[in-house]
């Protein structure tokens, strides 16, 4: 609606009463059939003419992570909600399946924005295809349940009721038809926006997150349709905990972003039904929170902020850097096993001043290593005597070879084969033999070194150039898994050599090249 | 124990259609025995007995199919779609039927009847002679496992219940017959659909007659588990919350009956 | 005795407050008689009751008067005595004209002990005159009626019941038009909603 017309009462008027009349038309059209019998319900309000006479609008309802229009109006409204309550079969996790029960098809719920003093007229309208009953308890309502009583609504059924919002804030809203705990935890949460009647400071990019946990029969991760499982939720044993109702939804092509130098502001809750948050974006400083989203004093340079089930925040900060920026529940096993794990991307130019990236990488053995300690000298020297005397026995030399030989095949099996094929004869042109291999056999610390960094490039192996390149293992083989699989390479197809050591591994894992 | 399947075999629907033709349905439900048992309310207040007594009583193996509703309506007009008063039904009655006299493709013969009043399920019991069960009798007979008398001690039952509620409602209703049958050789009671019992409107009163608020706290946000007798029994929650959601003119497509008969 | 009461009422009805022209009132009632109860109308209920006179009775004898309904039993040691009272006080309150035509109903939840016998004594203990119908029925029929009101109730361990408290305004039609709940405020309305429908 036009600001300037809006300043003028007569024209004010005329365009509330245009409005009644649109509201109207809303209402009496489309889901819902009135008078379907008898009800204990208790007829509209009967408002007094001030509010009648105010204008009325759609509220415009948004699905995570997006937000709402901010609220530009300077007076109060009457703004009906239409908000549906579906259950829908979604992704939780890949290949994983979950009946939701949700607020407008998304979970967390549609966004809805208001302003402080508006008068919301609210429609809860639940699905015909719904097997169960459902309700709203909005924590904006000042009210006996929120709500909940109000708009408790049968299968197929619609219901309303009227509220004030009294208090500015970001609110929790959340099913609160027994047994809740189900409710909430099959995705019936959401968050409702009161805006301060002097408004929001402006940013340039508003985002909504909600995390909540799913109680699922399978293990995470286990594939296939999922059931709630009621004992794990009794005991407070989530498999999932997810923002944006499934692992992965704020990552890759879906995550979050922003342009160097923008403010962004995210509108955080938890839907729970148990877990508390430590919400905390990886890189970032909040530079404003507002500590259990009352909207009025920010906490200032914030790192890391406590949201309880049923409550909600409002982070802001600028971004000065690009890169990806990891949003998590900083309680980590949520974020690394359980998919507490979100993406905020900002492109731009770098700022090497503010973060200059990696600049040196170099050895450091710590000041222990350099002097050290008697005990570390005595055992390095026990370890060099068991080794002399193993080697002149020639019999425990062979057995601990073998040993070591069996060993190194299991990880070759497991990691190995796929490209150098378990007869060790590699693919042609492909992957390079490691049977009766020139270029193997030539380099003992050679070849510790491409298995621990791989090796990238053109190779000639037995006269024929091979340009391929193997991933490093470093990360994934102990020294002692290295030095096992190159003895059993060492030792096998024909091949002959000695056993390698942990010690020798170690050596040039340690170096750089 | 003693099961005592009686048949209310041979009852015969004979009604003269409209067009003047001639429409037989036979409808061959079997009744079966529920013996003497107690049930243990869900929600109780110190008013209410810990237990209460259940006589006895008969109980149709499966609920209430589209072909068995298809008789009731052939021979009482007033319960046809097109003619039920708004006050009985509301306008989603009988929705997914093809037609007045014609359940089509969405209700399958076999199906249980959805989208049935509560005012409409108690005409078709009293049209039978029947009458819907109590909630009492209803819980009784719901309360037995697959392979044993107590259902919640079942792991097997409690897996495919939650697993139901877990599915949203099919466009198409199994057969009642699919229904694994539970320890009283009852079919359907969980996972089918969920049904009208004769004393619904009782689901939200608790003891408290001294103001309508009184009442709300007990379904509503939290309080819902206050005098739970077993608040871990989720299922149960759920069948009071749908209960007392309920008005008698209701219909919802998840939403069908069983008839319950007196020993005779 | 009723038939004649149907009469006046008739045609008390159809042609608001005024005394009806004498020649017009056969007319009026044999239309009203044979009309079908209107699709929201409690009256198509085919359930029935038993006055505290011991008299069979069905809802549909109530058609043509506006009707102040609530469902009661006689042993009820709080709500129920203040819900009588408040249909007194709505009573008092309506308008000279309509408050004679008004009919008071209270049918009771108490199958077993509240028999036609123990309503009359209620009446009496009471005051309440001939403008009120005490009703006793069967469990069927009172559990209809419950559903068909919305009133939810249920009988305790001692025999007592619990139950919504709620006065039903019913119109000459027999459709709800409005209902009272709980036991605060709300008797103006009520009295409002009865005199407005009864006009119409």
């Amino acid at each position: 609606m036009n600001q300037t017309a809006m300043n003028n009462p007569r024209i004010l008027s005329a365009v509330a009463v245009a409005g009644l009349a649109l509201a109207a038309a809303l209402l009496t059209t489309t889901f819902v059939r009135a008078n379907e019998g008898p009800t204990d319900v208790q007829g509209p309000v009967i408002l007094p003419p001030e509010i009648v006479n105010l204008p009325v609008e759609q509220a415009i309802l948004t699905s995570p992570p997006h937000v709402p229009p901010p609220i530009h109006r300077t007076y109060a409204a009457r703004v009906v909600v239409n908000l549906e309550i579906r259950e829908v079969v979604a992704r939780l996790a890949d290949g994983v399946e979950y009946t939701f029960w949700t607020y407008g098809g998304s979970v967390p719920g549609s966004f809805i924005r208001i302003r402080e003093g508006d008068v919301v007229e609210f429609h809860l309208n639940n699905h015909p295809s719904s097997k169960l009953p459902h309700n709203i308890d909005l924590h904006a309502v000042t009210g006996p349940g929120g709500g909940a009583a109000s708009t408790f609504t049968a299968p197929g059924h619609s219901s309303q009721f009227t509220f004030q919002a009294l208090n500015p804030g970001l609110y929790v809203y959340h099913c609160a038809t027994a047994p809740v705990p189900m409710h909430i935890g099959n995705g019936m949460y959401g968050l409702i926006l009161v805006e301060p009647k002097d408004g929001l400071p402006p940013v340039d990019k508003e985002y909504y997150v909600m995390q909540g946990e799913f109680y699922t029969t399978g293990k995470y991760g286990e594939e296939g349709m999922q059931s709630f499982d009621m004992g794990k939720a009794i005991d407070e044993r989530p498999p999932y905990v997810v923002f944006n109702g499934a692992v992965g939804s704020l990552v890759g092509d879906k995550a979050i972003t922003a342009n160097v130098g923008e403010h962004v502001r995210i509108y955080f809750g938890v839907g729970g039904p148990n877990l508390t948050s430590s919400f905390h974006i990886i890189g970032e400083i909040f530079d404003k929170v507002y500590p259990e989203a009352g909207l009025s004093l920010p906490n200032r340079n914030v790192q890391t902020t406590l949201v309880p089930s049923g409550g909600a925040c409002a982070v802001e900060f600028k971004v000065d850097v690009p890169g990806t920026f990891i949003l998590v529940d900083h309680s980590l096993t949520r974020a690394f096993n359980k998919g507490a794990l979100g993406m905020l991307k900002v492109a731009g130019e770098p700022n090497r001043v503010i973060y200059s990236g990696k600049e040196i990488d170099a050895v450091y053995l710590g000041a222990q290593a350099d002097a050290g300690s008697d005990s570390a000298k005595r055992e390095a020297e026990l370890k060099k005597q068991i080794a002399a005397e193993i080697k002149s026995n020639p019999a425990i030399a062979g057995l601990t070879k073998e040993m070591q030989a069996e060993k190194g095949k299991q990880v070759y099996m497991g990691l190995c084969f796929a490209c150098h094929q378990p007869d060790g004869k590699g693919l042609p042109l492909a992957f390079p033999p490691l049977a009766g291999s020139d270029f193997l056999l030539a380099d003992r610390d050679r070849a510790i070194r491409i298995v621990l960094k791989g090796l990238t490039g053109p190779v000639t192996v037995n006269g024929q150039i091979i340009n391929s390149a193997m991933p490093p293992q470093e990360a994934v083989l102990t020294d002692q898994q290295v030095a096992d699989v190159l003895t059993y390479v060492y030792n096998t197809w024909g091949n002959k050599g000695d056993a390698f050591t942990s010690d020798q591994v170690k050596a040039l894992r340690n170096q750089n090249h | 124990m003693n099961f005592l399947p009686s048949f209310r075999l041979g009852v015969l629907a004979l009604s003269l259609l409209a067009g003047g033709s001639v429409a037989f349905a036979r409808l061959d439900a079997k009744l079966v025995t529920i013996p003497a048992g107690v049930y243990t309310p869900l929600l109780r207040t110190t008013k209410d007995a810990a237990a209460v007594p259940v006589a006895a009583f008969l109980l149709d193996e499966k609920p209430v199919t589209n072909a068995e509703f298809l008789a009731f309506v052939t021979a009482n007009p007033k319960w046809r779609r097109s003619q039920v008063s708004p006050l009985f039904a509301d306008s989603s009655y009988l929705e997914h039927w093809a037609g007045d006299l014609e359940p089509g493709p969405k209700a399958p013969p076999g199906a249980p009847v959805v989208r049935v009043s509560w005012f409409a399920a108690r005409a078709y019991a009293r049209w039978l002679g029947q009458r819907l069960p109590t909630t009492a009798e209803w819980e009784l007979a719901a309360a037995a496992g697959y392979t044993q008398p107590a259902g919640r001690t079942d792991e097997a039952l409690q897996r495919d219940l939650y697993a139901w509620l877990a599915r949203p409602v099919p466009a198409v209703l199994a057969d009642a017959t699919t229904a694994r049958a539970n320890y009283l050789g009852v079919r359907g009671l969980h996972g089918l659909v969920w049904e009208w019992v004769d004393d619904f409107n009782t689901a939200m009163v608790t003891g408290e007659s001294r103001g309508d608020t009184g009442l709300e706290r007990d379904l509503f946000c939290g309080a819902g588990t206050v005098g739970a007798k077993d608040p871990t029994d989720y299922a149960a929650f759920m069948r009071q919350a749908l209960r007392s959601s309920l008005k008698a003119n209701n219909t919802t497509t998840s939403l069908g009956f069983r008839c319950a008969k007196d020993l005779p | 005795m009723k038939t004649t009461a149907l009469f006046l009422l008739c045609a008390t009805l159809a042609l608001g407050a005024e005394t009806p022209p004498a020649g017009k009132k056969d007319a009026c009632c044999a239309a009203m008689a044979a009309a079908p109860f209107s699709a929201a109308s409690l009256y198509q209920t085919d359930v029935t009751f038993t006055t505290d006179a011991g008299q069979p009775f069905a809802l549909g004898a109530l058609r043509g008067r506006p009707v102040v309904l609530a469902m009661f039993f006689t042993s009820c040691g709080y709500a129920c005595p203040l819900i009588v009272s408040d249909m007194q006080a709505i009573r008092e309150k309506l308008p000279a004209g309509i408050r004679e035509r008004a009919a008071f109903v209270l049918v009771s939840f108490d199958t077993a002990r509240d028999t036609p016998a123990a309503l009359a004594a209620y009446r009496g203990q009471r005051g309440l005159d001939a403008q009120w119908t005490l009703l006793h029925g069967s469990n069927d029929a009172v559990r209809e009626l419950a559903a068909l009101l919305g009133v939810k109730y249920k009988q305790e361990a001692d025999g007592a019941f619990s139950h919504s408290n709620l006065i039903t305004i019913l119109n000459p039609q027999g459709e709800i038009i409005h209902q009272r709940t709980g036991l605060q405020g709300g008797l103006d309305e009520a009295a409002a909603a009865l005199a407005a429908a009864a006009r119409n």
